[in-house]
């Protein structure tokens, strides 16, 4: 049992912790009449708060969290650099423009439409920047994202002039902001669950392609198919979770760094370390956005740029340092 | 049977300087054939070549009297083992996971009886199963190369291709890796081609010496027919010189030796 405990602290803690969070989460919020005295004594608008409201919200942020955080791992995986996620490499913003042609030439849709969208923009233009960074051979790992942060300044740009000129400006910023308050497309987030189910399959695969091609090949694997395949899962992820709860930025950044420097690179091992993880990380954020301005709420987004922001600084600033310590040395 | 015929290769187009030109290589089964040569000369691409890694220009190599391109990459990947020259450290796994990744071509990742099995016994093989949870990144270049062929020994292929596998190892331990790669030819019928840069690790272990130049194979045939002074001159255009000590040919190739 101790031995139990000594090998797994680090597995439980985060699971303790989750659980803590999940009933926080759906505990807390701008009606106070949700309490579990109410609960047990079969308080109708009690649970109905809490069923469709309260809980489809914790799942969203649950889904998306750990959807955005294995999205960033296979990313860097495949790349072998620490630095890309969806957010540093144009395909959250090519989400977005995808999102926003279908807005245009359909007008209002149903979820699964838009992120049809924004799906088939997100994995073009990813598949576009990984070939074209392969192409440039990159010596400093760094610079990629900061590459990438343009090429996707690029894509918004040309996303806001487009959404200006067709007078659709208004809905793309609130959908740009992240927030888990809008009800409308939360059942968008479900879709989630079937790259995420994927990628536990693939788990081993993606290890073995992160440790290099010809190691990839020495073992039998389609190396070009396997990359594809979790192209797809990044793009499905960064579509579905852009179109249900906007842009969360730097947590497919952020998210696998820490974690793969508790639980280590073999995804097959820390996967679900990871997805618990993350889902601790914007939960937090999650609970603190909603309870800073009570009974109002900041959005998270908000709270995440903050926090995950001087965290990608300090990452990127050990980056840099690292590399120069390296020359001289 | 591995057996390449005519193969050229090149990194660049195809004007582009040959890294290999006609090469033609019978690979003897059940042997340890040593590939020699410069900096440059070939050795790490001509691998790749045969065990299907690098593509090639033209010819063709043959696994079996198949055209390897032809058999399932999987397939492939249970007869032939091929380690690189150097090694990824960045990641972070643990020797075990690693060992473990050897396994793939066998069981697709999910591990059964036989292969844990196997991966035990490579560990021990490997005098690692100390090491058996330690990350990659902090071990020290020697025993990151164990790992790594403890690897490449779960993976159990007949064919086992090692790119200086001597490479970050100590005295003791390049004997000890020799004696052990004599082993996994008497014991385990396994044929193996290894690139080595001490020549002297090659005219004591290899049966058979393959040394290159430039692209080409200039000479190969058994130890007493390449470790000879005009040979070895030709093939690293340094001056060398050859004793004989308890039967068998040494070469000495510091400068101070040749007056
Ligand atoms: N990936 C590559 N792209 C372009 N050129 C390459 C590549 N790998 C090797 N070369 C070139 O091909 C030639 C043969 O290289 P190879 O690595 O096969 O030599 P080697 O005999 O293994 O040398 P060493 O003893 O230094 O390992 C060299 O001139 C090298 O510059
Ligand atoms: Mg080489």
């Amino acid at each position: 049992m101790k031995e139990f405990f000594k090998d797994n602290w680090k597995r439980i803690i985060i699971i303790v912790l989750f659980f803590g969070l999940c009933i926080t989460s759906v505990m807390i919020g701008s009606l106070s009449g949700v309490t579990p005295s109410a609960l047990i004594s079969r308080d109708e608008t009690a649970w109905d708060v809490l069923l469709y409201s309260r809980i489809p919200r914790t799942i969203a942020i649950i889904l998306s969290a750990a959807g955005l955080s294995v999205a960033g791992l296979i990313m860097q995986a495949i790349s072998r650099n620490k630095f890309m996620s969806p957010s540093t490499s144009g395909t959250t913003d090519a989400a977005a423009f995808g999102l926003l042609l279908s807005f245009i030439f359909l007008s209002s849709q149903p979820g699964i439409i838009q992120t049809i969208f924004a799906f088939v923009f997100a994995l073009g233009s990813t598949l576009l920047f990984t070939s074209v960074i392969n192409r440039l051979k990159i010596r400093e790992a760094v610079y990629v994202p900061l590459l990438g942060m343009m090429y996707g300044g690029l894509i918004s740009a040309v996303t806001i002039a487009v959404a200006y000129r067709f007078e659709v400006m208004q809905m793309m910023s609130a959908i740009g902001m992240g927030s888990f308050a809008r009800l409308g497309n939360f059942t968008v987030v479900y879709i989630v669950a079937a790259p995420l189910f994927l990628s536990v399959i693939y788990a081993s695969k993606f290890s073995i392609i992160g440790m290099g091609e010809d190691f990839a090949k020495n073992l039998g694997l389609h190396y070009n198919r396997v990359v594809f395949i979790g192209l797809v899962i990044v793009a499905l992820i960064s579509a579905a979770t852009y179109v249900s709860v906007g842009h969360l930025p730097f947590i497919g950044l952020i998210i696998p760094n820490m974690a793969t420097s508790f639980y280590g690179d073999n995804i097959k091992k820390s996967i679900f370390d990871l997805m618990i993880f993350g889902a601790d990380f914007v939960l937090v954020c999650d609970i603190f956005s909603r309870l800073i301005i009570h009974p109002y709420e900041i959005s998270v987004s908000l709270t995440i740029s903050l926090v995950g922001g001087i965290i990608f600084m300090i990452y990127l600033w050990r980056g840099i340092n690292g590399n120069k310590s390296r020359k001289t040395a | 049977m591995i057996e390449i015929k005519n193969v050229s290769q090149s990194y660049g187009r195809k004007e582009a300087k040959k890294t290999l030109s006609d090469i033609n290589l019978t690979i003897r089964e059940n042997k340890i054939t040593a590939l020699v040569g410069a900096n440059g000369a070939g050795k790490s691409t001509l691998l790749g070549v045969l065990s299907n890694i690098t593509p090639i220009l033209s010819g063709t190599v043959t696994l079996g009297g198949r055209d390897v391109r032809k058999i399932k990459t999987q397939d492939v990947a249970k007869k032939i083992a091929f380690l690189k020259q150097s090694q990824q450290m960045s990641i972070r796994i643990t020797v075990g996971d690693l060992v473990e990744f050897g396994r793939f071509p066998h069981c697709r990742g999910r591990l059964g009886q036989e292969d844990k099995r196997k991966v035990d016994e490579s560990l021990e093989y490997m005098n690692l199963p100390d090491l058996r949870s330690r990350y990659l990144d902090e071990l020290s270049g020697g025993q990151r190369q164990r790992a790594f062929i403890a690897m490449i020994l779960a993976q159990d292929t007949p064919y086992i291709f090692l790119d200086e596998p001597l490479n970050n190892l100590d005295i003791k331990y390049s004997v000890e890796m020799m004696k052990i790669i004599q082993n996994l030819v008497t014991e385990r019928n396994k044929t193996i081609v290894l690139v080595l840069h001490d020549i002297n690790f090659a005219a004591a272990y290899a049966n058979h010496i393959v040394a290159m130049k430039n692209g080409q194979i200039v000479r190969e045939g058994c130890v007493k027919d390449v470790i000879k002074k005009e040979v070895l001159n030709t093939v690293f255009d340094h001056d060398f010189h050859i004793a004989e000590c308890g039967g068998k040919n040494v070469c000495l190739y510091f400068d101070q030796v040749q007056n």
